[in-house]
């Protein structure tokens, strides 16, 4: 489940050994290019082999998977589909994993926005402070702040709760976003925010109607960005969601994968694995161009 | 419709040794297109964001008709500003980018409609109106921003060179336009342009600035005959005045083999600063070919032809010129131009020398 997320960062190195050969030339880049194209080529089999694999399987049915696990499917078995979906409640899981999701990238863009456009645009005594302080929060291992997140979280009832991870989820994204936002609004022209002031817009009006819309590559980025990293994660929802109705799809597979262990019931658990995995292969494949623009458009200009 | 008013303004930027915009005192007539002209770094574009409210007004006061407006936020000066590189909304079509001041004024839709339907009509961008900016020429987008700035039917006008991102050729025909548009709706208008030509050709009056100060301010008829001091005479016009340094004589300054006569007031003015030299000015079509002997012997360097004129670059044979590089300018006969490596004789026409003075570059004028 947590391979779409691998890829997004594994994706970078890849990008450099390609370019490497076009900046050589003569028989040794050549040569290269070659090597280049083989590592290229065993990459991508050992990412979409174990892919494959697993959507093969969903559709085995229980013996054939144990029995002759490298065929094909006898017969498509769309069954395993809908008993993940029902009697494993993946389905429960999908629609509270979107309901947190939904709450916590609109909250995460909104608020991240918010601060990175004051952070880019305006001076002010201890703006640096603000701006690194954010850095430093990326630099901050997550499980440390596991037992007195979940207590903070615990003493102000919202242990369990939606809103509660929403949260959560806001603050940890914060900084990466606010980080990348920043450099992305500095590279926005000035005199575009002076004009929109001498027609006699407010602040407010300013940042919604003029600099939001100008930001929609960056956000977009951002937005792709938060949904892979928050729909991958695991270790925030097994703390602070203990309520088994409420389990997001990460939990709740791996609820599934350790309860499966006493079912024997692998079909449904390999489609629970490749409805999991669906929306963020869409996501990543429908926007990866938007992603990659929007991610240099800020690192070349910020 | 307004006059503006600047009352000794200054602008400092923190951290900076001399103030960008010193003491600057300009009175602007109602419906008056004035231009700020200078070199960069002059403060003129400083002095046009001071009166947008886009720069803060350390000391001194503006005025936008009888309201003083130093420390009005923008909105409230009620101007409208044309910036060099337009700044139109890039998400917005062109009638979003013209309406965008009226429909956060709380105009009605139909209203805004009308008026910006009125402006677009005045600058031919009717058809272009559902566009968004990206899909426009360079030309397009610069009547977009005038169109912006139209509809609000502000006070005052304020334009930050909009014309240079133009080319050339698009450049002297919106030049025009926007001078004829200006004198149509008759709004005041504050141009700021490093190119001299524009300030010449567009402005009622010329404001010429300098490491932000004001060096003079008149029609440019009056800039180009009677320049204050050395900069505004070598600033304005092209080709430039020529500027040559002169050793006084009793009767004048010794130029080639005769002395070039000057005036009595010039003489008494240049005796009380206790001079023994002044830089003398003379513009390039201030001159005349005459016989040897009769004035100063000019050694061709290079002709440029342009059809109505023709231009003779070169230097003055011995005679030490002004910073020693740049050649001089001499407008000479478009049918007859001199050959190159010539020397031919020059004489400056009666009346038409400018002396400034070495110590402190100030024209001496004989009345």
């Amino acid at each position: 489940m947590n391979a779409p997320a691998i890829r997004t960062v594994e994706e970078a190195p890849a990008a450099l050994v390609r370019e490497r050969p076009v900046a050589g030339s003569g028989v040794g880049s050549a040569t290269g290019a070659g090597l280049t194209q083989i590592l290229l080529a065993g990459w991508a089999v050992a990412v979409i082999f174990p892919f494959v694999w697993m959507v093969v399987t969903a559709l085995k049915a229980d013996p054939e998977i144990l029995s002759s696990p490298w065929r094909l499917p006898a017969a498509a078995q769309w069954d395993n589909f809908a008993r993940a979906w029902t009697q494993a409640r993946i389905g429960r899981f999908f629609f509270n994993t979107l309901l947190v999701l939904a709450g916590s990238l609109a909250g995460t863009l909104l608020v991240s926005s918010m601060a990175a456009y004051v952070l880019a645009r305006f001076p002010f005594p201890g703006r640096n402070v603000v701006f690194y302080g954010f850095v430093a929060g990326l630099m901050f291992p997550v499980f440390l702040a596991l037992v007195p997140l979940y207590f903070l979280v615990d003493d102000l009832g919202l242990l369990g709760t939606y809103q509660g991870l929403i949260l959560v989820y806001i603050a940890y994204s914060l900084p990466f976003t606010i980080f990348f936002l920043t450099a992305f609004f500095k590279t926005l022209p000035n005199e575009v925010g002076e004009a929109a002031i001498l027609d006699g817009a407010s602040q407010y009006q300013i940042f919604f109607q003029i600099m939001l819309p100008l930001a929609k590559p960056g956000l977009i980025a951002m937005g792709i960005f938060n949904f892979l990293g928050q729909w991958n994660q695991f270790l925030l929802p097994l703390v602070l969601m203990p309520d088994e109705n409420r389990y997001l799809l990460s939990q709740g597979l791996y609820f599934l994968a350790v309860q499966q262990g006493y079912q024997n019931d692998y079909g449904a658990l390999f489609a629970a694995m490749t409805i999991t995995m669906i929306p963020t292969l869409v996501v990543y494949v429908l926007f990866q161009r938007r992603l990659e623009a929007g991610l240099t458009a800020g690192a070349l200009k910020g | 419709m307004s006059t503006i008013q600047f009352d000794a303004a200054t602008r400092q930027f923190p951290g900076s040794a001399r103030p960008a915009v010193d003491g600057l005192n300009l009175d602007i007539a109602d419906g008056e297109f004035l231009v700020l002209v200078g070199p960069s770094g002059c403060g003129k574009s400083t002095s046009l964001r001071m009166l947008a409210g886009l720069e803060e007004v350390d000391e001194g006061a503006i005025r936008i008709g009888d309201r003083e407006v130093t420390h009005l936020p923008p909105k409230e000066r009620d101007i409208a500003m044309v910036f060099q590189n337009y700044a139109l909304y890039p998400h917005m079509s062109v009638a979003d980018n013209m309406g965008f001041a009226l429909k956060i004024a709380g105009m009605s839709k139909d209203e805004i409609r009308t008026r910006v339907k009125e402006a677009a009509a005045i600058l031919d961008l009717g058809e272009f109106l559902d566009r968004k900016p990206k899909a426009l020429s360079g030309g397009q987008r610069q009547r977009v921003a005038m169109g912006r700035a139209i509809v609000r039917n502000p006070q005052a006008f304020l334009m930050d060179e909009p014309l240079s991102n133009l080319d050339a050729k698009l450049r002297v025909q919106t030049r025009t336009q926007i001078a004829a548009l200006q004198r149509r709706l008759g709004t005041t208008t504050v141009y700021v342009t490093h190119d001299q030509v524009e300030a010449m050709t567009m402005g009622d009056r010329v404001a010429v600035l300098k490491d932000g100060l004001l060096q003079q301010v008149g029609t440019p008829r009056d800039l180009y005959d009677r320049p204050d001091n050395v900069f505004v005479g070598g600033f304005i016009g092209s080709p430039a005045m020529n500027l040559v340094r002169v050793v006084l004589t009793t009767d004048g300054a010794q130029l080639g083999e005769r002395p070039v006569p000057m005036k009595r007031g010039v003489r008494a003015a240049l005796a009380t600063e206790g001079a023994e030299d002044a830089t003398l000015g003379f513009r390039p079509e201030s001159v005349e070919v005459v016989a040897p002997g009769q004035g100063f012997p000019f050694e061709v360097v290079v002709v440029e032809e342009l059809g109505s004129d023709s231009f003779a670059y070169g230097n003055l044979v011995g005679h030490g010129q002004e910073d020693g590089t740049t050649l001089l300018t001499v407008r000479v006969d478009a049918r007859r131009p001199p050959a190159k490596g010539e020397v031919i004789h020059l004489r400056i026409r009666e009346g038409e020398e400018h002396v400034f003075s070495r110590r402190t570059g100030q024209r001496l004028s004989a009345d």
